[in-house]
């Protein structure tokens, strides 16, 4: 006896992933081209062409339990060879993106993030934050431009100790907390998904292994990502990310010593360091250096992306995180600039902007395409331990079965 | 006022326009550029709806052009200006040389004798011929053509001594005046060598199904032998990959409506020839129309004939055995096949010729290359210049186009 299922299409659900790059999903006619054309994807259950029926039929369910769509980097091979233009590569991204406005709420921020139109109300937070406290260190000082000691600070107008931190220390407590939660609503899909059999050589492995491969091979190397093609515009894409990942561990970590000295040179002196910093000071080489690969990964980013809008678009998710990288890495050189040629009033402008896009990077980074920092590595360790990313298998062979 | 009709191509449509204006007493000239007549139904092992062989059909048709006083055909020719307007157009025609006497002469020893080898364009490649040649099987005008690009100097002395070839044969123009043209120029098998994912022109074992039909034709260059390029070995696992740039918009953007039926009559070849043979058909969809489905329905329920619902997108060769790796989704299992065959057939699709030549005339085209007929003009396509269509819709095609043209010349 066959039970007959029907279908519920979810409309609303094809309409979302179509505002955020999906487009032209209901092209496709399954021919399977993406599937074989794809190099990383799997031969059980390959994607994108079941991803595109699923998007076809507005079968969310199936589409939010997949982990595959975070094994896609997007090389556009399957868009380039798909016979009607149905865009799969680009659906593989406007499925990401309705993850990212899904996986953890409050849902307006996600709906937000979601379309250039909510874009003045994004920027519009963080500039009355900081444009409060501005009033009232100006106040203060009766000037908005104050140079007490002949010299430039930021920290006049924009006291670390009582806005900069508490400020950017909450920002990144609620975006911990909303990456927990996104985390666990992955968890849970992952759960409820049909268990696998397997008849293999080895024990699969755990998700801690997993993790600590996917860091490895993906993350800290980036060399599975060598796997999609290594020609243009794969390898500006690769030199652009792998420059902009490390500038960032380099900024990230400046700004783990500032934080670490200044908060613990309260309790001991010497641990202190004077603000500004020299030039020559090592922290701040690293931090300019940090700076100029910032600018270089974005201009190898920029190139591709202008060309690859002409092959298959981009979307609003695309160019937020692009825009605002740029607004932070120019912003950051410009006060930095300034303030050493005395530019006052333009210095603390600039400054002020930077902390907006600064704060527009960070406080929502969850719901941009930033989010993959974590929902990515999430997804390709648990994709790993399905063995749905190609990993050596061990010489030692033992046929056993296993259920993941 | 012209009461004469001008056919342009010598195909099945071609012929069929031609034929039934001539037979109801108008003047007809048909203009053919090959050296033969018949079009692409002529290379065909056998075609739908009967599966005949081609000389089933043709040479009835053959006989009826003979017959006919009011039918001028012009092989080797080609229309270089129209002038004028409906009812009343002037035509230029040039004619190329032949070389050979207007007899049914043969001159199979003396051809043999030739040095050259020249790549034969009706077996697509799959064998070489001598300069001087039989154009086709049982071709009309039963005689040998002389191509003078490929003799050597001692080829032409050993040809003029012969005493059946005219070296100083020179091409000539004529004009005719016509009151309505039928533009049948019929399609050519898309070029496989640009889908550069499927490995045509490239393995030696990937053919193409206008190749299939040869290689099964009694008349081809193995005698009806389904052998694969490689060795001449009988291939045992054949696979079929279906829209081989048809249905896709980097090349054909269109279904040439037969290849799904070409592949299972193909399939059927094999499966005559090699009882222990298996076939598999890839497939984007099964496109069997009308009552062709019954056809389609037989031939799979044969078990060693498998359809799978996927497009093939790698193909792959192994260069020692000749084998043929094929990449394809089987989309209903949603799993990955990687599958070795010892031939490959791809079903390429039909592109118009006029997609890549013009002709000298008011004729509206779509973008790729199907012309439609503008208003008044007269002037009326026919056959798979219109759209991809069987030899059955050809015929069809053909016959509404001499109405349209009769009543032009006629008048209602």
């Amino acid at each position: 006896m066959t039970s007959v299922s029907r279908i519920e299409p979810d409309l609303g659900f094809i309409q979302d992933l179509q505002n955020v790059g999906g487009l032209d999903l209901n092209k496709c006619y399954q021919c399977a081209t993406c599937s074989v054309i794809c190099p990383i994807s799997p031969m059980d259950k390959p994607f994108p062409r079941k991803e595109m029926i699923w998007a076809q039929w507005g079968l969310k369910d199936k589409v939010v339990q997949d982990v595959d769509i975070w094994l896609c980097h997007k090389c556009g091979q399957c868009t380039e060879t798909c016979p009607r233009g149905a865009n799969p590569g680009e659906l593989m991204a406007a499925l990401r993106n309705v993850a990212y406005q899904s996986l953890a709420g409050p849902r307006f921020l996600g709906r937000w993030m979601s379309s250039a139109k909510h874009l003045p109300k994004l920027i519009a937070i963080p500039a009355v934050i900081f444009l409060i406290v501005w009033l009232i260190t100006g106040s203060i000082y009766g000037t908005p431009f104050p140079t007490p000691h002949g010299e430039i600070e930021f920290g006049h107008i924009f006291p670390g100790d009582f806005s900069i931190d508490p400020i950017f220390g909450l920002a990144a407590l609620f975006v911990l907390y909303t990456f927990y939660r996104g985390i666990s609503t992955m968890a849970q899909t992952f759960k409820e998904q049909p268990r696998t059999f397997v008849v293999g050589f080895h024990r699969p492995q755990s998700i801690w292994v997993s993790l600590w491969q996917v860091i490895k091979e993906e993350v800290i190397t980036h060399k599975k990502w060598r796997d999609c093609g290594t020609e243009e515009p794969e390898e500006a894409k690769f030199k652009g990310h792998i420059l902009l990942f490390y500038s960032f561990v380099a900024l990230f970590i400046v700004t783990g010593i500032v934080a670490f000295t200044h908060w613990s040179g309260k309790v001991v002196g010497f641990l202190d360091m004077p603000y500004p910093m020299a030039l020559w000071n090592p922290v701040k080489i690293l931090a300019n250096l940090g700076a100029i690969g910032l600018v270089v990964g974005l201009v190898y980013l920029t190139k591709r992306r202008l060309n690859a809008a002409q092959r298959d678009g981009s979307s609003f998710y695309d160019w937020y995180l692009l825009a605002t990288i740029w607004v932070v890495t120019l912003t950051g050189i410009l006060s930095e600039i300034f303030r050493l040629l005395h530019v006052a009033g333009l210095s603390y402008i600039v400054y002020y902007l930077h902390l907006i896009s600064v704060f527009m990077l960070i406080a929502y980074l969850p719901w941009s395409k930033l989010g993959h920092l974590v929902y990515r590595v999430v997804a390709l360790a648990h994709a790993r331990r399905l063995g749905r990313v190609s990993t050596e298998i061990s010489t030692e062979q033992k046929n056993q079965l296993y259920v993941l | 006022m012209s009461q004469s009709i001008l056919v342009i191509g010598g195909g099945f449509s071609g012929i069929t326009a031609a034929l039934e204006a001539a037979e109801i007493g108008e003047e007809v000239f048909l203009v053919e550029k090959s050296p033969y007549l018949g079009g692409r139904v002529m290379q065909l092992n056998k075609y739908f709806p009967k599966l005949c062989p081609p000389s089933c059909g043709l040479e009835i048709q053959y006989q009826r052009i003979k017959n006919n006083k009011n039918l001028q055909v012009f092989t080797l020719a080609e229309v270089v200006s129209v002038s004028g307007d409906v009812g009343n157009y002037e035509v230029t025609v040039k004619l190329r040389p032949r070389h050979t006497p207007p007899s049914s002469v043969d001159l199979s020893g003396l051809a043999q004798s030739l040095s050259q080898d020249v790549e034969n364009e009706f077996e697509l490649g799959l064998c070489k011929r001598k300069p001087l040649y039989m154009s086709a099987p049982f071709a009309y005008p039963y005689r040998y053509v002389l191509d003078t690009a490929n003799l050597t100097e001692e080829d032409r002395t050993k040809l003029s001594k012969s005493g059946q070839i005219d070296l100083n044969q020179q091409e000539k123009t004529i004009t005719l005046q016509v009151g309505s043209i039928v533009v049948a120029t019929g399609w050519k098998p898309y070029d496989a060598s640009n889908l550069t994912n499927l490995g045509a022109g490239r393995i030696a074992n990937c053919i193409s199904n206008m190749q299939m039909e040869r290689l099964a034709a009694p008349s081809g260059p193995t005698e009806g032998k389904i052998l694969r390029p490689s060795d001449h070995e009988a291939p045992k696992r054949v696979a079929f990959v279906q829209c081989a740039g048809s249905r896709d918009e980097n090349h054909l953007s269109y279904c040439s409506y037969i290849c799904c039926m070409a592949s299972l009559k193909q399939a059927r070849y094999l499966r005559e020839q090699y009882p222990e043979s298996r076939v598999d058909i890839y497939y984007i969809d099964l496109r069997t129309p009308g009552r062709y489905d019954h056809f389609a329905q037989e031939t799979l329920a044969d078990e060693n004939i498998q359809a799978i619902k996927g497009k093939v997108a790698e193909v792959e060769e192994d260069v020692a055995s000749g084998a043929v790796w094929l990449t394809a989704e089987d989309a209903i299992s949603g799993r990955k096949l990687r599958n070795s065959y010892d031939m490959v057939v791809l079903a390429t699709g039909m592109q118009p010729n006029l997609a890549q030549e013009t002709l000298p005339l008011k004729l509206s085209a779509d973008e790729e290359g199907f012309v439609y007929e503008s208003d008044n003009a007269g002037i009326f396509p026919a056959g798979c210049a219109v759209e991809p269509l069987d030899v059955m819709k050809s015929a069809q095609s053909g016959t509404a186009a001499a109405m349209k043209a009769i009543q032009t010349v006629r008048g209602r």
